[in-house]
């Protein structure tokens, strides 16, 4: 599928966060900008001083407030900024996916890229790639809804299920008028 | 046992030291003991309920201890590791402590138990460990056991987790991660976390929400693997004070794993070996980026 | 309430499943998939587990680890708070220990102090408390030392006694009637009080002698000793790992934390916490009344034996020995009582 064409409608569109270096990414993603290239406009920006400042919980954060993927990108080996920020967010990222991916998120939902300031291109086929990626994969709502507090929510069990869990413990136990198999805390 | 008892008097009687942290008979099992006068040496035991990694005390975040002084601790070879990573990562002079090694042909998993050592009882970190004593000690003494060739009941558990389709891993933590209660027993009692302030307690920003559902829980053991990637020594002790019964050492090893494959390193009680997070290769695999 | 009856193992089991079937929630003691035994939610009578302690308390049932108080909705600088009408359906506890009942019952005086803490009460109300006498505990219980026993009634609503071929039955509150009177068909004649005598008095042979019944030596002792050295002793070993209020059924303290799911709305909850942590007393400016590890082992035993006693005339401790039981370190609350009396009737108590 081409991820220019615009989703049809009702179609899910992923919101993926980037977060891209100041020195090379995110001028390259300007340079793509400037230079008018056809890209999907599913992605918002972080700009941050370099990879080596990107902490994994801005990923967990931002899967949390919504998004559906992710791309961290920033200026390839030897091309640093500060030297050596993005080996060290290379061993570190590494290290993050192997964890996600055995935690049972998808690592295809997270991209890494080393795109460089003059790589506007690369840049629009990283995201382009990332958008077709995630908008197969879906929306996460496995994350996001991983807990789900409602102020005004029409009733949601019966009290037959109230307290109770499939083998579940003690949160579960303790949530009132929770069904089972429905998101937590769902309070009538 | 005398062997332990002489050293840690004379350690005393002589100055050396003011207290030597070992292990002592306790109300329920073997457990920390805190010993400051020569006579108190006698309380010192090790054998293989002696679980706990000591190298904890030595950590910064215990202000308490401070006025012991001058400590000696009785270590184990995997506890050497510990303090190897108190040293490497600046937070222990090496001159500060007196080690006093003990051999060890592996521990049970609980200080309490009546069990004797075996394939069936003995912890699961033991089975393949290389050391039966370490070399990081200024003294060594006992005798050391044969040791458990393995294989490691996690590492199975982990290679099963990881050959099942990530919806079923994501349920299989959902429910995991559920139970815990977030009281941190895990973060307290590991002797490689040492931060004055945990993220996981600072507000301004909250990166990791202090609630214990699901979310939150996500977080906290998200940042916990993260933080102790190529610095855990497999000690075991997270997952055994976890009240709830969380397996944390799937986790830990798992990134254990990682770090071994991707960067070969294993904990060791050389501190002189770097660590892996905090240093890199420029040839590094990136297999990963595009 | 005095009256007695008596019903049949087959009845309890038909119990179960008659209030199941009424769509009343049953939880018990059961075991786990890491093989402990936990209250949980049970489906028949068969899962309940009675011959070891429940590794968590029943404190959870009534003080959720995390429950969500509010919604809150920023409009501009104005603030909407949208209710979470909680409700709490009825739900029956099958199989709790007398120590873990009457915990609850301790907490009544802290929940209804200054405030009546609706959601503690909501849940009071609608469970009810069926507590099987205990067939005795470990080296660390040491109930009768608070007032209490293996076969204490206090905060069950019925106590049911192991006798003949089932339980004789003790209807302890109004509300433990009501259930009684619901499945009358299940309740009958049967074994009297003197079928359990036995039983009770092994169980309580085998905690008594613990730690000796002299609350008010302790008492007495810890207000007058805030200053002495033991507390630095005993807080050595300690990691301020809380563990040990987790597990504990009377610990209750908790944090109030407000949750932003977007940039305009958020959740507020309260979360269980704990003394033993360093930031449980942090101030903003960065000090710390409690500097180290000490003053938080001093505080623990001095909340329960001392500051709750001199308030409310009641213990915050049954007993149950769960602190002692979880600590990693071998702290144990019934070693550090006995050194306390000790001290405190003149025999020594140094270690
Ligand atoms: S891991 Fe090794 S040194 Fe540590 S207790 Fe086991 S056998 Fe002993
Ligand atoms: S010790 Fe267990 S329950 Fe406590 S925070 Fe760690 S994982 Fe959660
Ligand atoms: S994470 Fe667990 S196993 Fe690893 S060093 Fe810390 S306490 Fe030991
Ligand atoms: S202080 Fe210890 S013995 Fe007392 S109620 Fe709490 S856990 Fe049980
Ligand atoms: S469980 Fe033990 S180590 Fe943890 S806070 Fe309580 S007394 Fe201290």
């Amino acid at each position: 599928m081409d991820s220019t064409t615009p989703a049809t409608a009702g179609g899910f569109e992923p919101r993926i966060t980037a977060f891209v270096c100041n020195w090379c990414t995110y001028t390259g993603a300007d340079l793509a900008g400037t230079s008018r290239l056809q890209m999907a406009s599913n992605v918002r920006i972080i700009r941050l001083p370099c990879t080596g400042r990107i902490d994994p919980m801005f990923i967990t954060k931002a899967f949390e407030r919504g998004a559906d993927g992710i791309i961290v990108s920033g200026c390839h080996p030897a091309d640093c900024h500060y030297n050596a920020g993005n080996y060290h967010a290379r061993r570190r990222f590494a290290i993050f996916r192997e964890l996600m991916d055995f935690l049972g998120v998808d690592p295809s939902r997270i991209t890494f890229s080393w795109v460089s300031a003059s790589e506007g291109a690369k840049w629009r086929d990283v995201v382009n790639d990332a958008v077709t990626r995630v908008r197969a994969l879906g929306p996460f709502t496995a994350y996001r809804n991983m807990v789900v507090v409602q102020a005004t929510a029409p009733k949601s069990s019966s009290p037959e299920h109230a307290g109770e869990g499939e083998g579940l413990p003690m949160q579960s136990l303790a949530a009132d008028g929770v069904a089972p198999g429905a998101s937590k805390e769902v309070t009538a | 046992m005398t062997e332990l008892r002489e050293l840690a008097r004379r350690l005393l009687s002589e100055g050396t030291v003011n207290a030597v942290l070992g292990w002592e008979e306790g109300p329920r099992g073997a457990r920390p003991a805190f010993v400051t006068t020569p006579d108190g040496a006698d309380r010192l035991i090790f054998d293989h309920r002696c679980v706990h990694n000591l190298a904890s005390y030595l950590s910064p975040r215990r202000p308490h201890l401070k006025r012991l002084g001058k400590v000696a601790m009785v270590l184990k070879p995997c506890d050497a590791r510990a303090v190897a990573g108190l040293i490497r990562e600046t937070q222990v002079p090496r001159e500060n402590v007196v080690l006093i090694g003990v051999r060890c042909g592996g521990v049970v998993t609980d200080p309490d138990s009546d069990a004797t050592l075996s394939e069936a009882t003995v912890a699961d970190r033991c089975r393949g460990c290389p050391d039966r004593e370490g070399k990081l000690a200024d003294h060594t003494v006992g005798t050391a056991g044969p040791g458990f060739p393995g294989p490691s009941h996690r590492a199975q558990k982990i290679e099963e987790l990881a050959a099942k389709p990530a919806d079923q891993r994501w349920a299989f933590w959902q429910a995991e991660l559920e139970k815990c209660v977030r009281c941190h027993a895990c973060r307290q009692v590991c002797p490689m976390c040492f931060c004055d302030r945990c993220l996981a307690d600072k507000t301004q920003p909250r990166w990791i929400e202090s609630s214990p559902h699901a979310r939150g829980n996500m977080a906290w053991h998200v940042a916990r693997a993260m933080h102790l990637a190529g610095r855990c020594v497999d000690c075991g002790e997270c997952e055994r004070v976890c009240p709830q019964g969380i397996p944390l050492g799937l986790i830990t090893r798992k990134i254990a794993s990682v770090v071994a494959e991707r960067y070969d390193f294993r904990p060791s009680d050389d501190p002189a070996v770097p660590a892996p997070v905090g240093t890199y290769r420029m040839d590094d695999p990136q297999e990963f980026i595009l | 309430m005095s009256t007695t009856t008596f019903i049949r193992t087959g009845d309890l089991k038909g119990l179960v499943a008659d209030l199941r079937a009424a769509g009343v929630g049953v939880a018990g003691p059961a075991r786990t998939s890491d093989g402990a035994v936990d209250y949980r939610s049970i489906t028949a009578f068969d899962d309940v587990v009675l011959d070891a302690q429940p590794r968590n308390s029943l404190k959870q049932f009534f003080l959720p680890p995390t429950e969500p108080l509010f919604k809150y909705q920023r409009k501009g600088s104005d603030v909407a708070i949208l209710e979470i009408s909680a409700t709490f359906p009825p739900r029956v506890i099958v199989g709790a220990r007398p120590c873990d009942a009457a915990a609850v019952d301790v907490l009544d005086h802290v929940m209804n102090w200054d405030y009546k803490d609706e959601p503690w009460f909501g849940r009071r109300e609608a469970t009810t408390i069926v507590t099987f006498a205990c067939p005795g505990g470990d080296r660390s219980c040491f109930c009768t030392a608070v007032g209490l026993g293996p076969d204490a009634t206090r905060g069950s609503d019925l106590l049911l006694v192991p006798a003949g071929d089932g339980y004789y039955v003790e209807v302890v509150t109004e509300k433990g009637k009501r259930l009684v009177d619901a499945y009358p068909k299940r309740f009958g004649a049967g074994a009297g009080v003197d079928a359990t005598l036995s039983y009770r008095e092994k169980a309580r042979a085998s905690v008594e002698g613990h730690v000796p019944a002299r609350p008010d030596v302790i008492r007495q002792w810890v207000q007058e000793h805030f200053e002495d050295p033991f507390w630095a002793d005993i807080s050595l070993r300690c990691h301020g790992c809380g563990g040990c209020a987790a597990a504990c059924p009377t610990c209750h303290c908790f944090d109030i934390v407000d949750e932003p799911e977007t940039l305009t709305e958020g959740t507020r909850r309260r979360n269980w916490d704990t003394c033993q942590t360093s930031v449980f007393t942090a101030h903003a400016s960065g000090h710390n009344p409690r500097a180290d590890q000490c003053g938080r082992c001093r505080q623990r035993v001095n909340h329960k034996f001392a500051i709750y006693p001199a308030r409310f005339n009641d213990i915050l401790c049954t007993g149950c020995g769960r602190c002692a039981r979880t600590c990693p370190a071998g702290q144990d609350v019934t070693e550090i009582l006995n050194r306390i009396v000790a001290m405190a009737t003149g025999q020594g108590g140094a270690a």
